[in-house]
């Protein structure tokens, strides 16, 4: 059976603490410099009616997704589960899907020479169905992260998403696949 | 394209045996993330239970260790107090330390170029107990000191070691720390510390505490459930800090003002009669001295001082006693005042006074003594304690209300010109870096007849000392078990992970057992530190094996248990209001306002520091997964008050040289309304002088540069937010 994986991520619990980058890179063996997840912070108000923001950005599994698109030999495509994925031994490194994605969440790996991005843990998620799950999803202390299969409206991904309207951090711009909550 | 060019297929040949060279260091180039998730995915592991370096919390963690020896995955535990099932950036990054290109892997002595070189452990042995023994035998073991941050093994050998050589000097970093707090607290209540019940609160005040900052994950789930629960959590800090996502109201304060803030909300208290006049009458003394003493200190009195408005204080105050027993004033650590200010002591006992007017000590949503468990006694003799060195700890008695237990390094430091002290030895401590006035603290070890320092990486006080001894990191070894308390107490294991990444290094329980034996003591350490964590766990039913398996042992029959709190470990059982120790040492006998130090004046501001979540003290900077993320979002800057920025020419981002009495340098400004206009705050993180720490190395300033060399009197603390800075912007 196919799923559609996605994520929600409630910014207003996320205090910016980057573990859900050291963990993805820690657990997943990266390099220090190829990160994943990148944090955009927004403050306003003024002293002492201050607020801040910080919003993690990272691959948003698009259905419309625009690297695929451009990449021009075929090392990004979308997997049968709606996934993102990036062929290493096909990138040629031209660096055109990290202009063409809105979200500049796309890194080039100087060792390697190919573009990366979040793989939404694929072979861990793949390895336990049952209890489909995110390195940055476990690894987040304050709990800002849910990860499930956006077809099954049972699971809590798809209640949450529906309980807290969370939305795609660009509205339709991409059919992307992690909900924001604001 | 040159021949030399590393081609894709090139690469992949070389890094097929480079995977080998590195395996187990995580980083193994093309291809790593498949492999980091396929290991993790499917690939047999075995589970090995460790406590997290990365701060002085030390998580309970499993690490996930693959047949190839490689470490894959760390996941923490739901039942260690600390930790409550996950950890935080650092834990993550800083486990990278073992296989760091930049570890100390072989004994070194200073030459006289002041060049470090590689010597034998016998040869550092051999050589520095020959000084050892001619210190004691010309000036006793007293002109000794030992300076450690504690860690469970590092605790336990460092001070038998000293005690063995009959010197009580064993310090803490206390004095950059909570030692002010701790010194404190403890003339007022008896005790050290207590903990607010965050999670079942009906209102908390924070004194510039950011569970989100310096984050210990469990303190961080229970201000989330607090705040979910409808608590109040008020943040009186200088900075916006990240806990104010759960947090509903931001107090800015001058920094170094706390104690007006509490004086003046005791008063209105006090005033009014809105508080436990019950509590007061029957388990505590010497109310009537601060009553009458805060008769002067109204909310305008504090306002002046604090930039609090006065209808505020007197708000906050009454919304405390509405909320009371269900309220405290939370206890703090080293942020904002744990050893900040000339009035920090003085601000912890303000402190306890004040939760002791909302009686809420020992009550459910209050704020309870944790519940502690402990080894008990080793029947065995060979682990019979050295007797009890005679003399008190250097230090006690200049500074008579600090906390013996943690002492006054700096102190002692500063008798190393004297010629009271002669050998210092410091274990896992970057002292001359975040201590004090590092130019200072390196003079005053200068003139030493024996410098060590034992360490992972080489840090400014290794490079002060003559030799440097390379110890294992925390990965590579089995630590005396650590006993943690809380809701829950606990005992938990740090055993060791992976195998030795250099040969030439030794763990801390051998280091020391093999130095006693040089210095003549070791008879004292006739044991492994295997036989002496199973001969612990005995004491309470379990045994290496078992905790071995179980990672964090939990004792459900020492939970805590709510009640309100009616005996206190003063001497007479009561919660002092005066105390005749303050009193002796020139302070009043209740608190009463105390000036900081320093005060800015116009266009001058304090320069405060404090953590970010990725970084602890100038420990992390060096982690390369730590730093990039500093670097990618500068967060190496200094934070300057937006509408000060303005009117100064100032704009985000624009390189600034920042002044203080003792140094001068330059960064770049991050201009934000997240901070009152008086203060300027440079996380405590950066500046590393330490050429071979390649990755820390130059980036950002360094806070101690800019603070004297001053030590707060009575309790001891560094004073760390004592100076005055300016700030010039370059090229204008």
């Amino acid at each position: 059976m196919m799923t559609r994986y996605g994520m929600l991520i409630d910014t207003t619990k996320c205090i910016g603490c980057y573990a859900c980058r050291t963990a993805c890179q820690r657990q997943n063996g990266q390099d220090p410099a190829v990160d994943y997840i990148r944090y955009e912070e927004r403050e306003v108000g003024t002293l002492p009616n201050v607020a801040c923001e910080t919003v993690p950005l990272q691959c948003m599994h698009c259905e419309d997704a625009p690297c695929v698109k451009v990449c021009p030999t075929g090392a990004s495509s979308i997997d049968e589960n709606g996934v993102v994925t990036v062929d290493e031994n096909k990138c040629i490194g031209c660096k055109y899907c990290m202009a063409a994605c809105p979200y500049q969440v796309r890194v080039h790996n100087a060792v390697t020479g190919a573009v990366e991005k979040c793989k939404f843990c694929h072979h861990w998620v793949y390895e336990h169905p049952e209890t489909p799950s995110n390195t940055c999803v476990t690894a987040c202390v304050t709990g800002c992260r849910i990860f499930g299969d956006l077809d099954d409206p049972e699971c809590e991904l798809s209640r949450a998403i529906v309980e807290k309207n969370a939305q795609p951090i660009m509205g339709d711009l991409t059919k992307a696949k992690i909900f924001y909550v604001r | 394209m040159s021949d030399n060019a590393l081609t894709r297929r090139s690469f992949l040949k070389r890094s097929a045996a480079g995977a080998a060279v590195v395996a187990g260091s995580g980083f193994v180039g093309f291809s790593a993330w498949e492999q980091g998730q396929q290991a993790r995915a499917a690939g047999t592991k075995k589970a090995v239970h460790s406590l997290c370096n990365s701060c002085s919390s030390k998580c309970g963690f499993t690490a996930y260790v693959g047949e190839d020896g490689r470490f894959t995955e760390m996941v923490g535990d739901k039942d260690h107090p600390y930790c409550d099932g996950t950890l935080c950036a650092r834990g993550y990054g800083y486990a990278s330390i073992a296989w760091s290109e930049d570890r100390l892997t072989d004994p070194l002595k200073k030459n006289d170029a002041g060049e470090f070189e590689a010597i034998s452990w016998d040869q550092a042995y051999a050589e520095i107990a020959e000084k050892v023994q001619s210190i004691i035998s010309s000036d006793g073991p007293q002109a000794l000191a030992m300076i450690q941050d504690p860690r469970p093994s590092g605790s336990y050998y460092t001070a038998r070691f000293m005690n063995a050589l009959g010197s009580a000097n064993v310090y803490t970093h206390g004095v950059a720390c909570n030692m002010s707090k701790n010194s404190g607290m403890t003339q007022a209540i008896g005790a050290a510390d207590f903990t607010a019940d965050v999670a079942n609160a009906k209102m908390v005040m924070f004194l510039g505490r950011s569970y989100a900052d310096g984050i210990r994950p469990s303190s961080l789930h229970a201000l989330q459930e607090g705040h979910a629960k409808g608590a109040r959590f008020v943040m009186v800090d200088p900075r916006y800090n990240n806990s104010m996502h759960f947090c509903d109201e931001w107090v800015p304060i001058r920094p170094g003002t706390d104690l007006a803030l509490i004086l003046g909300m005791a008063h209105v208290l006090v005033t009014q009669g809105t508080y436990d006049t019950a509590y007061v009458e029957q388990y505590t003394v010497g109310f009537e001295d601060w009553a009458a003493r805060l008769a002067e200190y109204t909310p305008e009195w504090a306002a002046e001082k604090t930039g609090i408005p006065a209808e505020t204080i007197e708000r906050l105050a009454n919304e405390m006693w509405e909320a009371a027993p269900q309220s405290c004033i939370e206890q703090g650590w080293r942020a904002a005042y744990g050893c900040a200010h000339q009035n920090s002591g003085e601000t912890a006992r303000a402190l306890c006074l004040f939760n002791t007017l909302l009686g809420c000590w020992g009550l459910e949503g209050g704020a309870y003594m944790p519940a502690s468990a402990s080894a008990g006694k080793l029947s065995d003799p060979k682990f019979a304690a050295p007797a009890k060195p005679a003399d008190k700890i250097l230090g006690q008695a200049e500074y008579p209300l600090s906390s013996g237990g943690m002492g006054v390094s700096t102190y002692a430091l500063s008798q190393v010109p004297e010629g009271t002290v002669k050998g210092v030895f410091f274990y896992q401590s970057n002292c001359v870096a975040g201590y004090s006035n590092p130019a200072q603290l390196t003079e005053f070890l200068a003139s030493a007849e024996l410098s060590v320092a034992i360490d992972v990486q080489l840090t400014e006080t290794c490079q002060a000392c003559q030799y440097v001894l390379p110890d294992t990191c925390y990965l590579e070894r089995l630590e005396v078990p650590e006993f943690v308390g809380g809701k829950v107490p606990v005992v938990s294991l740090r055993d060791r992970v992976i195998e030795k990444v250099h040969p030439n290094t030794k763990p801390v329980d051998e280091i020391f057992a093999e130095l006693a034996e040089a210095c003549g003591v070791g008879e004292y350490f006739q044991f492994t530190v295997d036989e002496l964590a199973d001969a612990q766990l005995q004491t309470v039913g379990l045994s290496l094996d078992a905790l071995r398996e179980e990672g964090t042992h939990v004792f459900e029959d020492k939970a805590l248990k709510y009640a309100l709190k009616t005996s206190w470990g003063t001497a007479d059982k009561k919660v002092h209001f005066t105390s005749e120790a303050c009193e002796k040492a020139g302070f009043p006998a209740s608190p009463g306002w105390l000036e900081p130090k320093v005060t800015p004046g116009e266009g001058e501001f304090r320069l405060i520091g404090g953590k970010q979540a990725i970084h602890t003290h100038t420990q992390t900077a060096n982690i390369p997964a730590l730093m990039e993320i500093t670097k990618k979002y500068g967060l190496e800057r200094i934070w300057m008050n937006a509408d000060v920025a303005e009117q100064m020419g100032i704009a985000d981002g624009d390189e600034v040289e920042l002044s203080s009495e003792t140094h001068t340098g330059r960064t770049r400004v991050k201009v934000t309304q997240r901070i009152e206009p008086t203060s300027i705050y440079l996380p405590s993180h950066y500046g590393c002088s330490v050429p071979e720490q390649k990755t820390a190395y130059q980036v950002g300033l360094r806070q101690m540069d800019f603070v004297p060399f001053h030590i707060e009197p009575g309790y001891g603390g560094t004073m760390s937010q004592e100076t005055i800075v300016t700030v010039k912007k370059v090229g204008a």
